[in-house]
């Protein structure tokens, strides 16, 4: 069972930077839900890399980075930004 | 700046962000802490804004969100030393650990961080330090940014002046 601690305030921290996030739709750059799933799978993997902090044995990968990527694209989707007109 | 770089650096800064929420969470534990995460977050958030341009950076942190992180990070830090004070008569004293047996159990209970570690509030106060020095840094890096824009602006109207 993961940990209360990093989990939510892991969470809660990528929430916050994910409500920022603001997408350009003038941009030239288009990051689709394709780029996305890279990413996690990226996180995942570093997640994995990393490891449990010292003393944690809630599981065999960095649960609270990748509690955060989470929040990061729950806040994203939740509260992400207008996308402004440039 | 090139495509190749806008592409890579909006995940590249998620995942750097990732890694200083994991070092601001595992402060109490490995070398890491509320200052070291947040400045991390902030170079990532930097890493954007460089690249991007501090007008279509990915991230966009408002002059609102900012005060508003200063503020509460400030205000939960007080908060916890004057709950110390209340509580055991020591400012900031750790009241999830409660060495010196002040306090009653279930205050303990309340303000320990729920970890193997049982760190007390020693987790919480790395958190809206980390907070804190987010945004910090990254208003420097703005203020800076907003002050060469608004140089490059004027220097343009001079020369079309002249």
């Amino acid at each position: 069972m993961l940990y209360l601690g990093p989990t939510l305030f892991g969470f809660l921290l990528g929430f916050i930077l994910g409500s920022r996030i603001k997408n350009n739709p003038e941009s030239e750059i288009h990051f689709p839900y394709s780029s996305y799933i890279v990413v996690v799978i990226a996180a995942l993997y570093m997640a994995w890399q990393i490891g449990p902090f010292p003393y944690y044995a809630d599981s065999p990968l960095a649960s609270g980075f990748v509690v955060c990527i989470i929040g990061i694209f729950a806040g994203k989707i939740v509260f992400g930004r207008q996308p402004t007109k440039t | 700046m090139s495509t190749i770089l806008k592409i890579f650096v909006f995940p590249a800064a998620m995942l750097i962000m990732c890694l200083g929420v994991l070092t601001i969470l595992g402060g109490h534990i490995t070398p890491g802490g509320g200052f070291q995460g947040g400045a991390m977050i902030a170079g990532a958030f930097i890493f954007c804004a460089v690249v991007y341009g501090i007008k279509e950076s990915p991230f966009h942190f408002s002059h609102n969100f900012m005060a508003a992180m200063e503020s509460a990070g400030a205000l939960i830090y007080v908060g916890l030393g004057l709950a110390g004070l209340i509580f055991s008569g020591f400012f900031l004293y750790n009241l999830g650990v409660d060495l010196n047996q002040l306090v009653p159990t279930f205050i303990t209970n309340i303000f320990d961080y729920p970890d193997p570690i049982h760190a007390g509030i020693i987790p919480y106060l790395n958190i809206v330090v980390g907070l804190k020095v987010m945004v910090g840094l990254s208003a420097v890096v703005i203020a800076f940014m907003q002050f060469n824009h608004d140089d490059e602006e004027n220097s343009d109207a001079d020369g079309d002046n002249h």
